[in-house]
């Protein structure tokens, strides 16, 4: 991705409220399959889905990408991204082959400058529902931008 | 089924964390970091030769101990953070302990903290979760 300026604290505060366009997504036997052997995991009984399909589906399903995410918060690089946590609550389990309604904003995006290092902190939470509209699951993705430079 | 609080969850062992299993997962997830499939990058932020784990595949290591304690489908909620990065080819174990066991409308819950714990190294994540527990 190309090199991007750093942002002031105040754009990065009006990221609060960003909806994403919303979606659909139905997890596939096979993505399941693969994800599932990813983890070290023998393939779940019946259509469970594992669970850490609670990662990309929820972007893709609201419409979005990993990609898109860095650059909403003006990320330096691909490799400028850092983890502070993730929170994944289940209301039912997932299931492969299930079509489910996808909705995520931002709900958190703040300024942190601790000791030398600068960063933005950004959270995500994306909200599914399954065919009746009935809360499945939500994940929390909280992620540090680092800045090399301070606006 | 009997849970207890201070009682230490069955450990699962991932005993060499893949980098193909890091390449499939980045095509699945269409996730452009390339610090999962390029030893290059890593290596330039001081890594060495070894690519980095994604956080869910991490958190995925805690999803399988917990389900083969309590069952696919048990998981209600887990939260986790990622003070350290896991490269390929480290052995990393999955390890908890319930710190509540509770009842609501019926349902019994385990509360647990848990984490990925590495020889010679702190704990790369640590967390919490909450599992539904079978009938007795």
């Amino acid at each position: 991705m190309p090199e991007a300026s750093t942002p002031t604290p105040e754009e990065i505060q009006a990221l609060v409220g960003h909806r994403f366009p919303g979606g659909n997504y139905t997890i596939a036997h096979w993505e399941n399959f693969l994800l599932t052997e990813c983890t070290g995991a023998d393939p779940l009984p019946g259509d469970l889905a594992h669970p850490v399909a609670l990662f990309h589906m929820p972007i893709l399903g609201a419409g979005t990408s990993i990609g898109e995410m860095f650059a909403l918060g003006q990320a330096e690089s691909d490799s400028s991204i850092g983890i502070e946590s993730y929170e994944w609550e289940f209301f039912q389990p997932m299931r492969e082959e299930h079509e489910y309604r996808v909705e995520g904003e931002i709900t958190q995006a703040d300024r942190r400058i601790e000791g030398e290092r600068i960063f933005d902190r950004i959270a995500f939470q994306f909200d599914l529902m399954d065919e009746a509209g009935v809360a499945t699951a939500r994940t929390t993705i909280t992620w540090h931008y680092r800045r090399s430079t301070q606006a | 089924m009997n849970v207890d609080v201070g009682q230490d969850i069955p450990e699962w062992d991932m005993p060499s964390v893949s980098a193909a299993r890091m390449r499939t997962m980045a095509a699945i997830l269409r996730d452009p970091n390339p610090v999962h499939w390029d030893k290059r990058v890593v290596s330039e932020i001081g890594f060495g030769e070894h690519t980095i784990n994604q956080g869910p595949l991490g958190l995925s290591y805690m999803v399988n101990m917990l389900h083969a304690w309590t069952g696919p489908g048990s998981i209600r909620r887990i939260f986790m953070r990622f003070p350290l990065v896991v490269l390929d080819g480290d052995h990393i174990i999955a390890r908890g302990q319930v710190t509540a066991v509770r009842e609501e409308d019926g349902v019994r819950y385990a509360d647990c903290d848990i984490w990925l714990y590495r020889e010679g190294s702190a704990n790369p994540l640590e967390g919490s979760a909450t599992v539904q527990l079978p009938q007795n």
